[in-house]
């Protein structure tokens, strides 16, 4: 897939209060790209304005300034959004109605009609282990419960475009797992899932790319091993008798200190003093097992980069 | 109109799903089966005397407006406070979200809600003059079909206050305001209007105070009216006889309706 499922260029939202005394800066001047079948991490803290992206690219909320197009035609018209899925944080479904109800309401207000309907809504309740529970009004369904109905919801055109917010809120592990598996599926049908969540391990297990936002600001974006990869630091499995008098030789010379089980820990200034160490180690006779390039968790990152950029380290 | 005719067919649900509209059904039967008791228990055709044969259409009309009028009072009093949270349920964060992620246009989302509400109060109003009409003539062998069209009288009606409801629900995103304004103007404004304007007005001397008078009898809606002369003057066969209570409440029911597809257009939520 070579074309952006989502483009943004400098979007920006400022909420006002109704007389206009109060302004919140939801989004400030966001270029982002989304490409086709990937999943798209969204990170940020609370009020960051994640959601706020979601709302403007559905059309729910409107932008201030800037442009954004999905699935290639300009936010504005309606009609694109028989492409795309939604499963909004904090849901909210009529009480009085089952879960078959609610997939056929929202089945037909997305354009579907007759058997098809009935089919799909089949096995998407299939696929979201909700088919026993398909003529339970929604009011006696579980939080967990609710997720599943709302994901079977978003998925129910057969959307291009899948937006979800927060999926696994409230949903328990193995629960969180179906989800993940069914989200890697729909990546493999070529699906663009753009997903925020605030569990970043789950995000750091599934997504292609991630953005990290803060209060508006698009901090940092790319691939989650670009995010987390320790550029120059390196774990190494070391076999030999003379291991312990190599490192004792060279730990001033080079950052390298002993781990346990005949491992140590190597920082280097680059690629070349890398190739350096090896050559030296080999030329003892010490042989190299294993080397492991060493990454921080998504989590490490993420909260690095928000405290950097609460202090104004990042632009 | 696939979508209009979807939310509208939902809006019926979650008003079925309510317990007042039940309750409002239930008023309905109860009015038709002390109608029906009044009617064949008592004897009181005994009250047409044998010399005004040839007013018993009359009689038998003002019979069944004078038991109709107050329980359709009490059912649009009803209905307003049932159908006021309509568009602030709509409006709650999660659910519409989800509508206007939908490839519906926020017009026929409106629409959908408005023409929801209005179905709602029509059935029920029509289940109960239907009901009554139909205990009358087979009493009286006296088929009315004019009376008919008091269903159609009274939901305008409805229609109206509706629009007030609406307008006042998506500023608002509260029942509140908006139920209070349309009951204010059904049960206070519009009569006090319709007497300013045509009792009250030899006794006023300044054209200021008059002119006040006329814009405000002729901007707002006549529900006074409507639900008065209107009304009886279909329901006894004259046919409408002054145009003009319909045509300025239909405009402002446009305008309010207009006014709040615009906001609604714009909103964000």
């Amino acid at each position: 897939m070579d074309f952006n499922s989502i483009e943004t260029t400098g979007l920006t939202k400022v909420y006002s209060s109704s007389f206009g005394k109060r302004k919140v800066q939801a989004l400030t001047g966001l270029d982002l790209t989304v490409s086709a079948g990937t999943i798209f991490g969204f990170l940020g803290p609370n009020g960051a304005g994640k959601t706020t992206l979601i709302k403007l690219l559905l059309g729910i909320t409107f932008p201030t300034s800037g442009s954004a197009r999905i699935l290639g035609e300009d936010i504005s018209g309606y009609k694109i959004k028989s492409r795309i899925g939604y499963l909004p944080e904090n849901h909210k479904y009529p009480p009085y109605l089952t879960g078959g109800e609610v997939l056929d309401f929202f089945g037909k207000l997305s354009g579907m009609e007759g058997d098809l309907l009935k089919k799909k809504i089949d096995e998407l309740l299939e696929l979201v282990n909700l088919s026993q529970w398909k003529k339970t009004k929604v009011k006696n369904y579980s939080k967990g419960m609710m997720q599943r109905l709302g994901l079977a919801q978003a998925l129910l055109n057969d959307p291009e475009l899948i937006f979800l917010d927060e999926p696994t809120d409230g949903v328990d592990p193995i629960g969180r797992k179906e989800i993940r598996d069914i989200l890697t599926e729909l990546k493999s049908r070529s699906k663009t899932i753009f997903l925020n969540s605030h569990l970043l391990s789950e995000v750091e297990l599934i997504t292609d790319r991630v953005g990290i936002l803060n209060r508006g600001k698009l901090i940092r974006e790319g691939t989650v091993k670009e995010l987390t990869q320790k550029n120059e630091e390196y774990k190494l499995n070391l076999e030999g008798s003379n291991v312990d008098s190599f490192i004792k030789q060279y730990q001033d010379i080079f950052q390298i200190s002993k781990l346990n089980n005949g491992y140590c820990n190597l920082k280097v200034s680059d690629a070349n003093e890398l190739n350096n160490i090896l050559d030296k180690l080999r030329g003892e006779g010490i042989m190299v097992k294993e080397i492991v390039q060493q990454k921080n968790s998504l989590e490490e990152i993420f909260i690095s980069l928000i405290s950097e950029s609460e202090k104004g380290g990042l632009k | 109109m696939k979508n209009i005719i979807t939310v509208t067919w939902y809006s019926l649900r979650e008003a079925l799903a309510r317990k007042v509209f039940i309750f409002f059904f239930v008023i309905s039967i109860l009015t038709i089966i002390f109608v029906g008791l009044i009617l064949y228990l008592t004897g009181i055709e005994k009250i047409f005397a044998p010399g005004m044969q040839s007013d018993v259409f009359t009689a038998v009309n003002s019979l069944e407006m004078m038991f109709v009028s107050p329980i359709t009072l009490i059912c649009l009093l009803l209905s307003i406070f049932s159908s006021a949270s309509f568009i602030p349920i709509m409006l709650e964060k999660g659910n519409i979200d989800l509508l206007l992620s939908k490839p519906i246009s926020r017009e026929q989302l409106l629409l959908g809600k408005f023409f929801g509400g209005i179905l709602v109060v029509f059935l029920n109003i029509a289940f109960l003059i239907l009901g009554v009409w139909l205990i009358f003539s087979l009493k009286f062998s006296i088929w009315n079909f004019e009376f008919l069209l008091t269903i159609f009288t009274i939901t305008f009606i409805f229609s109206i206050l509706y629009s007030i409801i609406v307008l006042f629900g998506i500023i608002t995103k509260s029942s509140t305001l908006g139920m209070m304004i349309a009951y204010l103007l059904f049960l206070i404004v519009s009569p006090a209007l319709y007497t300013a304007k045509y009792t009250l007005s030899v006794l006023i001397q300044s054209s200021f105070i008059k002119g006040l008078i006329d814009f405000a009898y002729y901007f707002l809606p006549k529900t006074s009216e409507l639900m008065g002369k209107t009304n009886y003057d279909l329901a006894s066969g004259h046919g409408i006889t002054n145009y003009q209570p319909i045509l300025t409440s239909l405009l402002f029911l446009v305008l309010t309706l207009g006014i709040s597809v615009a906001i609604f257009r714009k909103k964000d939520f």
